[in-house]
Formats: C-alpha cells, structure tokens, sequence
C-alpha cells in the first residue's frame, strides 16, 4: 500500500460469491431411455416420429422409471388367470432389448429354487406399475451370465422394500464378482466377443490364454460399425422433455 | 412394422403405408375396356425424366406431377372420379379389410431349395457332390420334362398381395394406414392398396366414403382414427374385472 502513487489505492471490491443452484444441477443429468434412439436403417424417420409420438402419450399416462441393466425391478401386470387378477414379480434386470414401441426388459429371479425369467414389454398396456427396488447398475450391459453363476446371485426377496433415492446423480455401480457354477455354461463366457468383466474367472491360465484366440481387435477400428448416436440423442431428448413436461 | 395392442390385451403386428401424394389421372370409360370402367391413379411423386413421352402426357392432361408407379383400378359407374383430384388415407376407415399388393423383395437367381422349398439330399453317409440338387426332374414314360418344371431360376421381384389385411388406425394428418400383419416388398416400396375382394370381407365396410375422402369439404376428422378394439394410449392401463 505504500505506493508512490499519489492517488489513493483503488477500492477492490470483494470477490462476488458463487452461487451453486442445486436445481439447476438436477437438470444437468440426462438419461434418455435406449428404445428412443433409432437403429441405423433405410426406413423413413416419420415412422420413427410417430412412434416416439405414441411412446411418449404412454409415458404421460404411465410412469416408466429410469432403470439399467442390473437394477432390481417389481412389475405388476393385469393377468386374466392370476388370483385377483393381478400379478407382481420382482427380479434384477437381466437385458434391455427392442426399440421403439416393442422394446423389452427381462427380469430373473430364483424362486422356490427354480430360475424364472420373464420379458416384458414397457409400454404393453397390461402393465400396471414399474417400481424400482434397488438402483445399481453393473460392470456390464447385460447379464445373461447369471443364468451360469450360483444361483445365490440371482435370488432376490420378493417382499423386499423399495430403497430410497440418494440425489438426482450417479447410480452406483456394483463391482460385484460372480462366482460362476463349474462348466459347460450356456455360452462360453471368458471369450472376449462377450466382454464381460463381471465374473470370477476361477479357470485355468491355459483355458483363459485359449479363449483370447477368439480376440477380433481389428473391430474397434472398424467405421462401417461406428454409429455415433451423440447428436440423434440429444434432438430426441430435447424433444421427449419438451413433450413430457406440457 | 409396430406392434398395437386391443383393450383385452392382445399384440398384434402392424404395417404402417404412408399415402403420398396420390393422384387420380385418368378415366378409361367402360366401352374402351372389358366390363367395368377404370380408373388410373398415380402414386409418390418422381423425376420426369424417367418416363417416356406418352406417360408424361397423361400427367400433363391431368395438370399433376410426373408420378413414381401407376395403378388401375376396376371401378363401378358411380365411384368415378375426376382426373386431378388427389386421394388420401381417409379413404380407408379403421375396422375395413384391404388388400395391399406389392413387388417382393427380389433374392436374384436362387437354387431349388430356398426357391421351391425341396428338401435336398443328405449332408453325409456316401452323398457324391449332391447336397441341394433337385434329383429327379421327370419319369422314364414322360420322356420330356414338363412346362412349368420347378426348377432355379431368378427368384422374387414379382408382385404378390396378401388379402384381408384388418385396417387398424389411420392418421390424417401424416397420411398413414396402419394395417394388421406383414405386406409383400421392402421397406419404403410402392405399393397397391385395394378394398378386400375376399367374400367374408364384404360387409365390413359400412359407410365408407364414397367415391372418396375429399379434403376440401365439410367433414373435419379427427388427426387419428381407430377402430374400436384398438387400445389408445391416452387411456390408462388394462384391467380386468
């Protein structure tokens, strides 16, 4: 401060606080359900606006919760010849296929010591209610191995109670390992087309060395499979939210 | 293709044809052709450049765009139409049956089992070079082999209608049929839609618009119309008592 200036110093104002506005952090996590994004095709993208159309009069009318592959589900359905007339299942998504109106989700569980899956459809109007019971997303996008695993990993309480949303960010992601039945499985799951990282793999070095002989590394460079779907996705997203909010 | 499910419940496959700016150009008067009068309607619109002089003239008479394909109906005296009028997908009303003829997908020139559906010999136990050959092509008292033999050659690219198709929704305001099942042809083909000739379709139609639906009158329907079974997704969800 002892400046040769001759005028006095001048006046610093202090630093402008800054303010972090929750709600506005809400928004900034997008999830857009993947039936929504169209596959690359010849057909006409009218056919896809009036589904999305279609789709989204569903979504007002019935609440279709935001769930990955890994997320533990109850479904109730309207079944003619169930005790009445109504049918609940909880298990843990296995796969999310399908797009557009015919998208699906399968859910296992192990019941009374037998494995039960079953596929619905999100947006068959027998539907009655989709709560999420669990939130946790996996290491991998399907889970077609538990079918394989001990059934330990695929048993779920039925009467189990809906936990609690943390925030409006970050689903957790479960590093579980699972320990897996001894062969022959269903499909030989240590070869890497499947790239799965969610199992224990107790096998010999040698078996595990073999499998990689099945390794395509040229398909990660591959452009005729490139399908960037970054700006397909934000458009649609812009325009489910718009539709969704009136 | 979409699914659509009824109010009970059930899923039914649906195909959806899109109306494009289809035109009537001429009228063929009953004593020029066999027994009835006729009717040519012209479909999506295309490049005149790919048309000879004689079609482009008919376009040109009929004050229209050059059109892509040309379809001829069989029309009865009183359903004739004036050349230039455009036709929409309101034609059809939901809970009508149609038959909808198309060119189906061609597969180039196939061999006898994917084309005729033979079963081919053995893959193994002694089979010399002899997996999907068609065997035997006629008897020894024959001496000849007869006209029509089933045999490879070029297979699809011909034009083949499923019938009785259920119409299940229509959408005005995008000119959209949605007809029950699958339709002959490839995704985006042209394609011929006609009222049912089937017998037990013949009295499914009441009250269509006859001769046809026109866009400048007084009727103002709804942008989507469906058939009663149809479940709409503005209701809420299906029970059953």
């Amino acid at each position: 401060r002892n400046s040769s200036d001759e005028k006095p110093a001048k006046f610093q104002p202090p630093p402008k606080p800054v303010i972090i506005d929750k709600l506005k952090q809400i928004e900034e996590r997008r999830f857009l359900s993947p039936e929504f994004i169209p596959p690359r095709g010849r057909t006409d993208p009218l056919k896809f606006f009036i589904e999305r159309k279609d789709m989204i009069q569903r979504r007002k009318v019935f609440n279709i919760p935001e769930f990955y592959v890994g997320h533990i589900l109850a479904v109730t359905t309207a079944d003619l010849y169930a005790k009445d007339k109504v049918n609940r299942f909880v298990g843990i998504c296995i796969q999310r296929g399908g797009k557009g109106l015919g998208a699906t989700f399968v859910l296992r569980n192990v019941i009374e010591d037998q494995g039960v899956e079953i596929c619905y459809e999100l947006y068959n109007p027998r539907i009655q209610a989709i709560e999420v019971l669990k939130l946790e997303k996996r290491l991998d996008d399907q889970l077609l191995y538990l079918r394989d695993a001990l059934p330990e990993y695929s048993t779920f309480d039925v009467n189990m109670k809906a936990e609690t949303r943390l925030d409006h960010e970050e689903i957790p992601v479960n590093k579980l390992k699972v320990r897996m039945k001894p062969k022959p499985w269903s499909k030989r799951w240590e070869r890497p087309n499947y790239n799965i990282k969610g199992i224990k793999f107790e096998l010999p070095e040698k078996v595990m060395k073999e499998a990689q002989k099945w390794r395509k590394p040229w398909l990660e460079f591959d452009m005729l499979r490139e399908y960037d779907t970054s700006k397909i996705e934000e458009k649609i997203w812009k325009e489910v939210n718009e539709a969704l909010k009136k | 293709m979409m699914p659509i499910w009824t109010k009970s419940g059930k899923k039914h496959a649906v195909t959806l044809l899109k109306v494009q700016d289809c035109h009537v150009l001429k009228y063929i008067s009953k004593e020029k052709n066999g027994k009835t009068a006729q009717l040519v309607v012209g479909g999506k619109n295309g490049s005149p450049f790919s048309k000879s002089k004689s079609e482009t003239e008919i376009f040109r008479e009929a004050g229209v765009p050059p059109k892509q394909k040309l379809s001829v109906f069989n029309v009865t005296d009183d359903a004739l139409i004036k050349p230039g009028t455009p036709l929409y997908a309101a034609h059809f009303r939901p809970g009508q049956f149609v038959d909808v003829t198309a060119k189906t997908i061609g597969k180039g020139f196939q061999g006898v089992m994917k084309r005729w559906g033979f079963k081919g010999q053995p893959a193994s136990h002694g089979q010399t070079k002899t997996h999907r050959r068609p065997g035997a092509i006629s008897t020894n008292k024959a001496a000849k082999v007869y006209r029509g033999k089933k045999m490879p050659g070029k297979m699809g690219n011909i034009y083949r209608t499923s019938f009785g198709l259920k119409v299940w929704r229509i959408n005005t305001k995008h000119d959209i049929i949605y007809v029950n099942g699958s339709v002959p042809g490839h995704t985006n083909c042209l394609v011929k839609v006609k009222d049912s000739k089937l017998p037990t379709c013949k009295d499914c139609n009441k009250n269509p618009p006859f001769p046809t639906f026109f866009a400048d009158g007084d009727e103002n329907l709804p942008e989507d119309l469906y058939d009663e079974e149809v479940f709409q997704f503005t209701d809420p969800s299906v029970t059953y008592t």
